[in-house]
């Protein structure tokens, strides 16, 4: 599956989500794909979009939050995993965008996502779920978190888009604007 | 006749910070913040969010997510945890303007510490000032208003602010 493929099918799943999306490439290809006041774009700080997201998560019960990690951002931060797992928040979903590489500074290999399905199952995860084709994501997801979704994707063929135009307090603004607005209550999908 | 309570230093910081609209919690022990964090855990009673953190840079990632949701929060963390904070300090909540208050034990500020405190304990002013982090000292005569200057420059400036404590609470 390709990333921007991967990306957009993951906005398609999950609409009314809160997006918390990881530094370098993939908030650059999440604002270049879809651009929504919903999206929190980290431009900094690898590995502590989780611990955001957590922070989100318990205190909006009622709202969806998603993190967009990466491989390498997921793999800086297991502990963060390890907290989630403790906390438990039924409405977080954690996407991994697994290209198997660090690919904003230039595709260094990352140690891999061997086995972290099941791994994050034992630090209190509720469910874990790979994905490794379009057929793999025509399945039903667990509706209640936390859970893992662990996306192989393939590496970029095509060049990155823009950096993110918003300011960092812009991106702050515009986001808890909407979370404040409360439109995206979610139901279980 | 009434007996004057006694109110323990961390019942002291813990009453003014929630007077004060504080009441989301996260962080990594300390010896010497150790009455603040047994506090903490008897959330039953204190009417606070907790969230035991497994190192100090995630404490603030969890804790810039209760300040997204509009709670005040504050990080408890020894002075050693600065360092592994200083990245998202400076790339996340010094540019998007997340303030959080950080309660920070300042181990090695006598010098005669355990070694590993030495080096961290006798610069710990001048990496904040390196990195432009405010910084007020919570000492046994003024707690109140060392914590009403640290929530009103938060307030103020919509930045971190460190609280630092050298002695045992």
């Amino acid at each position: 599956m390709r990333k921007d493929e991967a990306i957009r099918l993951v906005l398609e799943r999950f609409p009314f989500s809160y997006v918390i999306s990881t530094c370098g490439h993939i908030s650059r290809d999440l604002y270049n794909i879809k651009d929504r006041s919903e999206h929190f774009y980290m431009v900094g700080s690898m590995g502590i979009a989780a611990p955001v997201a957590l922070g989100l998560a318990v205190t909006n019960p009622e709202k969806q939050i998603l993190i967009l990690d990466g491989d390498g951002s997921f793999l800086m931060n297991l502990g963060a995993a390890a907290m989630i797992g403790e906390q438990k928040p039924s409405n977080l979903v954690h996407v991994v965008l697994d290209n198997g590489m660090h690919e904003s500074t230039g595709g260094q290999r990352t140690i891999g996502m061997d086995g972290m399905t099941t791994a994050v199952l034992s630090m209190g995860y509720k469910h874990g779920v790979k994905i490794e084709s379009h057929l793999d994501w025509q399945q039903a997801l667990p509706p209640e978190g936390p859970l893992l979704v662990h996306i192989k994707i393939d590496p970029r063929t095509e060049k990155i888009g823009k950096r993110v135009e918003w300011t960092p307090q812009e991106i702050l603004s515009r986001f808890s604007v909407a979370l404040k607005g409360g439109e995206h209550e979610y139901s279980s999908h | 006749m009434n007996q004057p309570i006694v109110r323990t230093m961390s019942e002291v910081i813990l009453s003014v910070l929630k007077e004060n609209g504080y009441r989301h919690f996260t962080g990594v022990p300390c010896s010497l913040l150790k009455g603040l964090f047994s506090l903490l855990e008897q959330d039953e009673n204190s009417q606070v969010r907790y969230i035991p953190a497994v190192r100090e840079d995630s404490a603030v990632g969890v804790a810039s997510g209760f300040v997204i949701s509009g709670h005040k929060s504050a990080v408890l963390m020894q002075n050693s945890g600065l360092g592994y904070s200083l990245n998202v300090l400076t790339s996340f909540n010094m540019i998007y303007d997340l303030p959080i208050l950080l309660i920070v034990s300042w181990r090695g500020a006598y010098g005669n510490d355990a070694v590993e405190h030495d080096i961290i304990g006798a610069r710990l002013t001048h990496l904040l000032d390196a990195v432009e982090i405010p910084h007020i000292e919570l000492t046994e005569n003024q707690p109140e208003q060392a914590l009403l200057e640290a929530v009103g420059l938060i307030e103020a400036t919509s930045r971190p602010v460190a609280l630092l404590i050298k002695d045992e609470i």
